[in-house]
């Protein structure tokens, strides 16, 4: 265990691991590394390595636990025994617990949950290696594993900390940075600015925290930057695919191995290390409320109706919501306390 | 094993397939799905392994801490080995405490450790009754392709040949590599029918009328068993599987583990 | 055609007039929600690289019984719903005390969904020609997103499929697809749809796979041919009615039941 250093950053500016105030450590992802589940995202980010996975939407039991006008959302955050340097009791704690919970919210108001009611999305977020920040690094990937499972969203997220040391800002916390730091602050925001996740300890100036939400927004850009790249690049590899070979699964001990090669120079070939984003899409954050969202209503469009049955339908939120709401019997279905007995009207055909 | 219904079909396939003598993959029934093994891939754990066994993959870490021996064995560091069927590497598994195949397999990978005596425990003791070297052995499933048994085992102790004990940073004297004498390893066979094969897939496992795991050193000899699963097993068979998954032991530890 | 690979919340176009499916609108602009490649045919929608099969009322699925209630066979179709078949769906009068001599746990059949309600009840039937139990052939299982490309224009490369192996093909649009014909010929069939599946996203694939089937297989190469048959003239051009008409015309000629 390290001893808390004199100074974090130095005469010009830089930081112990040589990064400049606002850089995040070199990241990189792929994604459709396991084969069971739906959709899957490895990601390295400084030392931590994370491993994501989607399963769903699917069926969800208890019948309880189901909403009848949108899909419930889980979200699992797990750190593996070995991944730290004392060793941690598998199976939840209270931290990755509250973890858990924050995570799921920070992705509630991107996924369109009303398009499959009554069942789950289940996410799921190992950490294999932890050094600093494994909960934002967690969402990164959790973001990409989503969109690889194909669960339509209004857009990705992205996530990373700001944090203060030697009274100044920084971004990315490394594990000295964090451990001996006077503030942390982990975020998580979309595309246009909006925060999803917030926690904050630590003290600092109002002052500070503003300029702390535009550095995590400057941060968070990078990272979308790099989520993009990600997504795009797994179907031009597979462009160049021949038909004799079959490269196609991506092979997590090839990441493993690439990473403990390259961890020195942070910028081997295939990662993708956005330094600086000049253009900046995500500046407007003052987009009016996610409640003016229309989805164009299909019923009335000239295709053919054989057409639909293989088009991913666009889906008119709002009627599909009235139409839950119109059915649901006991009016009260996630009531936690409902017992087995009395269920959602879809259970008569199987017990009658 | 799997909460998923299975097509009758499917299992008609399968076991027909087994009467022409093929697996669905095209294996014999003596052949092992490619491996691919790599060690240290955690840098925070003492040894660590990351395997694929065909499409199943495990990554295991070796965590070392100092602590009290057990009252029977004073002298003798201790082994702990835990499996986590984590609900990221199948739709079948859920969160939660670790349920008897968790557990079971768990059990067998540690007994083939422990009583193949391939861990030199008597080197682990600090000091005698009251301060030895604990060895975490944890097992964390990511993808559930088909038995899960053998690459554990395999992923075990590979990582357990790459660990070093960390004197120095618990304050116990220089770092030494663990010290390792043995090399167990696992075969997993199925019964399909009638026919004994190794290394069942996912299929396979959910058709098998039973399995049988069998754990062997460097000089042949056995050092676990276990059969797991509702069917039985005819003594001739359980013979047969004996002598492959010996064999089939050897071969590995010869391809993966003679150059960690 | 471009086929450009798109990912949810990236700005599709600034007129909330072409929002298709896959899209939504906000702040009168269209975006993605989903992982895909974009169409621009008339409105603009996203074709998604992969995903559940949600029901739909029409829609031919291939099931697997996975429980009996005294009424219904319940079945598993691939989606997070289940599909119920009551018992008087299926093509017999049967006593509903010997449903499990017609279909056990674990049998498939080739099933219509009947209907959908708004809570996602899925009503299956058996009562039209061509639906069966299956006692015979494999089902192969792809990703629901990709049964279009199996599919092929018009129908074109299902037929193709037949025709260059003999076997029966029943594509379900829940992604499970039931083949029955020579072991052989399956084998080179279920090969066939595996490359379907993996080049999905190229196009001049039926003529390659054709070749494929044709040839010594180890020597085809899939050779990249851009732009003549672009991924997205595949997935939503006339294949859908046609393939409704292949359909009909293989339940005709079944009629082993």
């Amino acid at each position: 265990m390290s001893d808390k250093p004199e100074k974090f950053i130095d005469e010009n500016g830089l930081r112990l691991d040589g990064r400049r105030l606002n850089e995040i450590r070199p990241m990189k992802m792929e994604i459709g590394v396991l084969s069971r589940a739906d959709g899957s995202c490895y990601l390295e980010w400084g030392k931590n390595k994370i491993l994501a996975a989607v399963y769903g939407p699917r069926e969800l039991h208890p019948r309880r636990l189901q909403k009848s006008d949108s899909a419930l959302i889980r979200y699992r955050y797990n750190m593996a025994a070995f991944s730290v340097e004392d060793r941690i009791r598998p199976g939840p704690s209270r931290r990755s617990i509250e973890i858990s919970k924050v995570s799921r919210e920070a992705f509630e108001p991107v996924v369109m949950t009303q398009l499959y009611p009554g069942t789950v999305i289940d996410v799921f977020a190992e950490v294999l290696q932890a050094d600093a920040g494994t909960r934002t690094a967690a969402i990164n990937a959790a973001s990409v594993a989503l969109a690889d499972a194909g669960i339509p969203m209004k857009g990705l997220i992205a996530s990373c900390a700001v944090g203060k040391v030697d009274g100044q800002l920084v971004l990315d916390l490394d594990k000295p940075e964090d451990n001996y730091g006077d503030a942390d602050i982990p975020m998580a925001m979309t595309s246009d600015g909006e925060i999803t996740l917030l926690q904050m300890d630590g003290d600092v100036t109002q002052e500070e925290f503003k300029k702390a939400i535009e550095m995590c927004k400057e941060g968070c850009l990078q990272i979308f930057e790099i989520q993009k790249e990600t997504l795009r690049q797994k179907f031009t590899k597979l462009d160049d695919v021949e038909i004799s070979d079959d490269e196609d699964n991506v092979d997590i001990s090839t990441l493993v191995e690439n990473s403990l090669e390259s961890s020195v120079d942070d910028e081997g070939e295939d990662s993708i290390v956005v330094e600086d984003t000049e253009d900046d899409p995500g500046q407007d954050i003052e987009v009016e409320e996610d409640q003016d969202i229309e989805i164009e209503d299909e019923a009335d469009e000239d295709i053919g109706p054989e057409k639909e049955e293989f088009i991913p339908e666009a889906v008119d939120l709002d009627t599909d919501q009235e139409d839950a709401e119109d059915i649901e019997v006991s009016g009260d279905i996630d009531d936690p306390c409902l017992v087995d007995g009395d269920i959602a009207p879809e259970d008569d055909g199987r017990t009658a | 094993m799997s909460n998923e219904v299975m097509s009758i079909l499917k299992k008609d396939y399968i076991y027909n397939l087994m009467l022409k003598g093929k697996r669905e993959d095209g294996r014999t029934f003596d052949e092992i799905r490619d491996i691919d093994l790599r060690t240290n891939v955690i840098e925070k754990a003492e040894g660590s392994a990351w395997i694929k066994l065909g499409e199943t993959e495990i990554l295991v870490g070796v965590k070392l801490q100092v602590g009290t021996p057990f009252p029977d064995s004073p002298g003798e560091g201790v082994i702990i080995t835990s499996m986590e069927l984590n609900p990221i590497a199948s739709p079948e598994f859920e969160a939660g405490p670790p349920k008897e195949n968790a557990i079971e397999m768990a059990r067998v990978t540690d007994r083939g450790i422990r009583e193949s005596g391939a861990i030199d425990l008597s080197k682990l003791c600090i000091t005698e009754g009251e301060e030895v070297w604990i060895i975490f052995i944890d097992i964390h499933v990511l993808n559930n392709s088909g038995n899960i048994q053998d690459a554990s085992s395999l992923g075990a102790i590979a990582a357990l040949l790459t660990a070093t004990v960390p004197g120095k940073r618990e304050g116990r004297g220089e770092d030494i590599p663990l010290p390792i004498r043995d090399m167990p390893i696992s075969v997993t066979l199925v019964d399909i029918g009638g026919e004994v094969m190794v290394d069942p897939d996912l299929d396979e496992e959910n058709v098998c009328d039973c399995r049988i795991t069998i754990v062997s050193n460097q000089d042949g000899s056995i050092s676990g068993m276990q059969k797991s699963g509702d069917g039985a097993l005819t003594e001739e068979k359980l013979l047969q599987a004996v002598s492959m998954a010996c064999q089939k032991a050897s071969e590995l530890r010869e391809t993966h583990l003679l150059d960690i | 055609m471009e086929r450009e690979i798109v990912i949810p919340g990236q700005l599709l176009s600034e007129n909330k007039g072409d929002s298709g499916p896959g899209t939504y609108v906000k702040d009168g602009k269209v975006y993605s929600h989903l992982y895909g490649v974009k169409n621009a045919k008339n409105k603009i929608s996203v074709i998604p690289f992969s995903g559940k099969y949600i029901p739909s009322p029409k829609d031919y699925v291939i099931g697997t019984v996975m429980e009996l209630t005294p009424s219904n066979w319940i079945f598993d179709i691939g989606s997070p719903y289940d599909g119920l078949l009551h018992v008087s769906e299926y093509p017999k009068r049967v006593q509903s005390n010997i449903m499990a001599e017609f279909m056990d746990i674990g049998t498939s059949a080739l099933l219509r969904i009947k209907d959908v309600n708004s809570s996602m009840k899925v009503e299956l039937t058996m009562k039209e020609r061509g639906l069966r139990s299956l006692t015979e052939g494999r089902i192969i299982k792809v990703t629901p997103a990709k049964v279009p490309r199996v599919i092929g224009h018009g129908g074109s490369m299902v037929s193709m499929l037949k025709k260059e192996t003999n076997c029966e093909v029943f594509v379900g649009q829940n992604g499970r697809i039931w083949i029955r014909g020579k072991d052989s010929e399956m084998e080179n069939l279920t090969e066939a749809i595996d490359l379907i599946i993996k080049h999905s996203h190229t196009s001049g694939l039926t003529d390659r796979i054709s070749d494929f089937l044709r040839n010594d297989k180890d020597d085809v190469q899939m050779t990249e041919n851009v732009s003549e048959e672009g991924i997205v003239d595949g997935t939503v051009d006339t294949d859908e009615v046609q393939e409704e008409a292949y359909r009909k015309m293989d339940a005709l000629l079944d009629d082993d039941n």
